[in-house]
């Protein structure tokens, strides 16, 4: 089962393969049964794996795949705890997807291709999981950025899905040339591309100081592309265009994750440099609180989510920069069952209004939807933090990292956050379930397939916690003999007293304005109109990368037209004037036998040797 | 088995008789016939590449014949026809091998004089490989020659309206290049007596006789000669600012043809300066690796700055491979292993890819009658297939990890990032660059809503698709499985290198 986890990968892609052979000729029952049966084995086979992976560097399997002089890039896998819990949240949470995807999806006249595609990304996303290498890594990494640019431009006809999956590709791709710099750099400074060769190379301390914070800060570049971290997030809220399905799979539960598990992966290169902890937690912390902040005043459900998917990215990175290890890959792990829970049921919600996203719009699917609203709330407490719920535990081990990093302003803004957190959810929560329907005609039906995925997930979102409390059991399987510290010991008595009370403020702040409407949003909007329009239009980061960088950008390449073609060709008109009895041939070109230009091609190479030999004689 | 490069560079001529019978009336005959007689040129470079031993270093296949004695002097200059084959030229000979009939199944587009049009093509096929293939001067000059003479006509009859102004400019500065060629060969006769490039070897590669040359003042002679090749090499890859006949070429020669001068003919340059740049002058190469890795980072950005905003999708392709070409001077610059070995990937990478993508414009303006891109528009709705195809092109131009593509530019950074780590930071900014570019040119055309008036476009037929899903095939193959061609070239390379070093 371990030996040959490299197989795991290898199901999806055949399934892909399938899909793209069977067209448009399969019915969609067919398609979806393709790609679900072979993401289920995939996730049977995860679960096989997770039971046996050993600790520490866990099992290998190499081929070459390129050789380059004395060198032999090899391409193959590397199981070790880390990536088998990844593996199973992937093929998991990516099974519950395709399941969900058939009602969803119904009716879509390329309903196979998007099934293929979803079936391309799981092979990527679980290829990259189990990387040896950072060269096999950077692979699998663009692949999984290239079926997000597939899937966010499902829809290729919608002019918003066309520009959505261009800003996702071309953002992710600047970090992604900073992964590759990474890439490079470390081979030449360790001598290998092996995650667990470089990060030897690293502890040994055989690399120089100032180079390892040169290439922590490059991979970090990477993961902040990948991860919508603060600058290179925008385009994650864009990429919303895509079917919901994929919103969950791809830009909340897995992909988007991916940044954080790179920063886990090589997670000693980081220790060993003060600088990237820093950076890394600083980032974290500031894109946590910046777009929760967003997520307060939007409007379309998905955008609420997305902002919210970034800012608990930030949690995760904030995590890992204050040497909080285990607490980043516990929240990716829970946030990934609570997210991707609420992604599907927002699907739910979206699917019962016929594709209405507004949530000014929406409004008293309780009752119409008791099963939807049940799932969505325990999503919502999860990520809010209200115990028993995961997120709480999760939540904690975060904050808890910073406060013992001695990071206080890191700690003080995640705590603001996590205040933003609740208060943005459960406005979600109320202005689509609770109140009076506001929306023309009467929500539809929503088909039993797309509630039981959402049920496995509650479930999860609901448990996952207890894997790590009480006990620490996740914190110790996954440090057991990597010489990564497990844990930070016991948390203070006033820190849970404190985040339950903060996220119930939120909540409870939300419930005044949307339900009891004794606190008016309309009064607080009024008192800073500014700020109010600087959160609604996203601080102006998209504007200002227009001004700053698109248009300049433009600007040069329309001078360098005309400069091409007018001084660069210029020089070439003065030469072909100078040379203008040559031309004259092309008169002649015209009379039309191809005989004659025979000839004169004989009779010019004849000229040729002549002028060889003569040429030598002199 | 031995004569193989005589057999595969000859091969075309065969078809060039039977078509000389056929009456010009009979243009399906003629259409066959022109494809049908790629075919054992493609047979027999795929044998070659079967049984080239890539556990060999040096020239395989070689045979040479007596030619000519030149008397000058009281001495008689030998002359010899030899071929052969090694690790640089493999590669490429199996390119051009699949590339060549591909174009010829593209040419079923050309509606007018068939015949003259595929004797020229033969021509041309027969050029090509003789370039690769040759083993002395002489020959290789002839060689070259042939293909210019042959693309000048193809390029001059049957392109689009400015074709004849195209010819002229391409005839011209090729010729320049072939001028500048010309003279670096006959100087290495006059210090040498032999074009023979074993014999070549020999003495440029022998310390004792090179210090012998650089005493009686032979040293100013080589630069001399270097950079005349060096000129002459990279006016056909084209190197910033000789760039513009062949954006010319991209946007007015018919697109099979573009097919095979993008593909194969830019190649001619990059082996070029390979093969008599750096493997003859390792001395000369070292000292302008600086002035090359410069000219290379020029390529990348201006070509793509200039990609971004072409309104002919020609001409994104065009200004697309002039940053191409930059890459491979960046792996040439490198003057090690991973970054030659990513220059020979990114000929032959960029040698499909173009392909691929030269295949859909042909099949593209086929059915809409323009290449304009702001005249196109969510086709992927009425031609799925082909979209779907433009797309993965598209993909594989960019630098897509799986394609092509990515092997070449890994190694050709990678390569650069041990010698001259800042230019090539600033190279990888052209990766940014080219999504911008690619991907404006591919969601320009296919997503998005229809364009008005293409409602009646069809998608592919079948004998469209499948030349372009070979060319895929090749892509994905490359990339998936790099060491399929990264094997061949293996000692070859190692060799130059190691010249270097000492």
């Amino acid at each position: 089962m371990l030996a040959n986890a490299w197989v795991i990968p290898l199901l999806p892609l055949a399934a892909f393969v399938l899909l793209l052979a069977g067209g448009r000729r399969w019915k969609e029952g067919v398609a979806a049964w393709v790609g679900s049966i072979a993401v289920l084995a995939a996730c049977v086979w995860s679960l096989g794996v997770l039971a046996v992976v050993p600790g520490g560097t866990g099992r290998k399997m190499e081929i070459p795949w390129l050789s380059l002089g004395d060198t032999v890039i090899t391409m193959g896998m590397e199981v070790n705890r880390l990536n088998a819990l990844m593996l199973l949240i992937v093929s998991l949470v990516s099974f519950l997807v395709h399941v969900y995807s058939r009602g969803y999806m119904r009716g879509d006249e390329r309903f196979s291709v998007f099934y293929a595609y979803l079936a391309l990304f799981t092979f990527s996303m679980l290829g990259l999981v189990i990387s040896p290498n950072l060269l096999q890594f950077y692979i699998f990494w663009e692949l999984v950025g290239v079926c997000s640019f597939l899937l966010i431009g499902y829809w290729y006809y919608k002019p918003e899905a066309k520009a959505a999956a261009k800003k996702a590709f071309i953002l992710t791709r600047i970090g992604d040339v900073g992964l590759f710099i990474a890439v490079i750099l470390a081979f030449w400074h360790t001598g290998t591309l092996e995650i667990s060769g470089v990060i030897q190379a690293v502890q040994d301390g055989k690399v120089e100081a100032g180079i390892v914070t040169l290439i922590a800060l490059l991979i970090f570049a990477g993961a902040v592309g990948k991860s919508g971290q603060f600058p290179l997030h925008t385009w994650l809220p864009d990429a919303m265009e895509g079917p919901t399905p994929v919103s969950a799979l791809i830009h909340a539960a897995t992909m988007v994750a991916a940044g954080v598990y790179l920063v886990a992966r090589t997670f000693p290169l980081f220790e060993a440099s003060p600088v990237a902890m820093d950076t890394v937690a600083y980032v974290g912390a500031f894109t946590a609180l910046f777009a929760a902040s967003i997520g307060l005043v939007q409007n379309d459900i998905k955008r609420v989510l997305a902002y919210s998917t970034v800012s608990q990215l930030g949690y995760m990175m904030l995590a890992l920069g204050s040497a909080g290890y285990t607490a980043g890959v516990f929240h990716l792990m829970t946030h990934a069952f609570f997210k991707a829970l609420l992604f599907l049921g927002a699907g739910a919600v979206i699917v019962a209004l016929h594709h209405e996203q507004d949530i000014r719009r929406m409004g008293g699917l309780w009752n119409r939807h008791k099963g939807a609203g049940v799932l969505f709330l325990i999503g919502c407490l999860a990520i809010s933090g209200i115990p028993p719920f995961s997120g709480f535990f999760s939540k904690e081990e975060v904050l808890l990292s910073a406060w013992q990093d001695g990071r206080w302003g890191v700690f003080a803004v995640g705590v603001l956050a996590s205040f933003f957190t609740a208060f943005y959810m459960f406005r979600l929560f109320f202005l689509v379930f609770a109140g009076e329907y506001r929306g023309k005609g009467q929500p539809g039906p929503v088909s039993s397939g797309m509630m039981w995925p959402m049920g496995v997930l509650a479930a999860l979102a609901l448990l996952a916690g207890f894997a790590e409390f009480p006990g620490g059991w996740l914190s110790h399987w996954l440090t057991e003999e990597t010489g990564i510290p497990a844990g930070h010991g016991s948390a203070p008595v006033w820190l849970p007293l404190l985040t339950v009370s903060i996220a119930a403020a939120g909540i409870a702040l939300a419930w005044g304005m949307y339900v009891k409407q004794s606190v008016s949003p309309e009064q607080w909007r009024a008192r800073a109109p500014w700020g109010y329009r600087v959160l609604l239009h996203k601080y102006y980061v998209d504007e200002g990368y227009a001004a700053v960088i698109a248009l300049p950008y433009k600007g040069l390449s329309i001078f360098l037209r005309g400069f091409d073609r007018y001084v660069v060709e210029g020089l070439v008109r003065l030469a072909t004037a100078a040379v203008q009895t040559a031309a004259r041939v092309s008169t002649r070109l015209q009379n039309g036998q191809v005989q004659t230009y025979a000839l004169i091609s004989v009779i010019g190479l004849v000229l040729l040797m002549i002028g060889l030999a003569a040429g030598r004689l002199f | 088995m031995e004569m193989l490069p005589s057999w595969i560079t000859w091969a075309p001529l065969l078809g060039v008789l039977v078509l000389l019978w056929i009456p010009r009336e009979r243009t399906a005959a003629i259409r066959w016939v022109g494809v049908l007689a790629t075919l054992p040129s493609l047979v027999l470079s795929l044998l070659l590449y079967v049984s080239f031993d890539t556990g060999k270093d040096g020239v395989q296949f070689a045979h040479s014949l007596h030619w000519f004695y030149l008397p000058v002097l009281g001495e008689k200059w030998d002359f010899q026809y030899s071929m052969g084959v090694d690790g640089l030229s493999m590669p490429l000979v199996a390119i051009t091998g699949v590339i060549v009939t591909l174009a010829a199944l593209a040419s079923l587009y050309i509606r007018q004089r068939q015949k003259g049009y595929f004797l020229l093509f033969l021509l041309l096929e027969v050029g090509m490989m003789g370039v690769f293939l040759a083993r002395n001067l002489f020959l290789f000059f002839l060689f070259f020659e042939i293909t210019l003479v042959a693309a000048f006509f193809l390029i001059g009859i049957w392109g689009y309206v400015n074709r004849e102004k195209t010819a002229i400019q391409f005839l011209l500065y090729n010729g320049l290049g072939s001028a500048c060629m010309l003279l670096a060969f006959m100087g290495l006769l006059i210090l040498f007596r032999s074009l023979e490039l074993s014999r070549l070897h020999e003495v440029m590669h022998h310390s004792g006789a090179l210090a012998q040359l650089s005493q009686s003042g032979g040293d100013t002679l080589l630069w001399g000669i270097f950079i005349a090749l060096v000129i002459a090499f990279g006016i056909k890859l084209p190197i910033f600012p000789f760039h513009t006949w062949m954006l010319r070429v991209h946007a007015e020669a018919p697109p099979a043809v573009v097919m095979i001068h993008s593909g194969v003919l830019l190649k001619m340059g990059a082996y070029g300066l390979i093969r008599f740049g750096v493997e003859l002058f390792p001395v000369q190469t070292q000292a302008a690796a600086g002035v090359l890795a410069w000219l290379g980072l020029v390529n990348i950005l201006y070509g793509a700055v200039l990609a971004f905003s072409q309104r002919d999708l020609k001409r994104v392709l065009a200004y697309s491979s002039v940053s191409h070409m930059g890459i491979i001077l960046l792996g040439i610059a490198s003057l090690n292993v991973y970054g030659l070995q990513g220059a020979v990937f990114q000929s032959v990478s960029h040698g499909f890819i173009s392909a691929l993508l030269f295949y859909f414009i042909a099949a593209l303006y086929e059915r809409t009658g323009t290449t304009q891109i702001d005249q196109l528009g969510g086709l992927a709705k009425q031609m799925p297939v082909l979209s779907g195809i433009f797309l993965a092109g598209g993909m594989a131009l960019l630098g897509l990890p799986g394609m092509s593509g990515f092997v070449s530019e890994f190694l050709a950074f990678l390569g650069l990032f041990e010698t001259r780590p800042w230019v090539a930071a600033t190279g990888t900014l052209g990766l940014i660059l080219a999504a911008v570019y690619t991907l404006r040119a591919v969601m320009q055309t296919t997503f998005g809503p229809l364009h008005a008036g293409r409602e009646r476009v069809k998608d592919s037929r079948w004998t469209e698709a499948v030349p372009m899903l070979v060319l895929l095939f090749f892509i994905v193959l490359i990339g998936v499985y790099p060491d399929v061609i990264g094997k061949p070239m293996q000692l070859t390379l190692q060799t130059i290198i190691s010249r270097m070093g000492g």
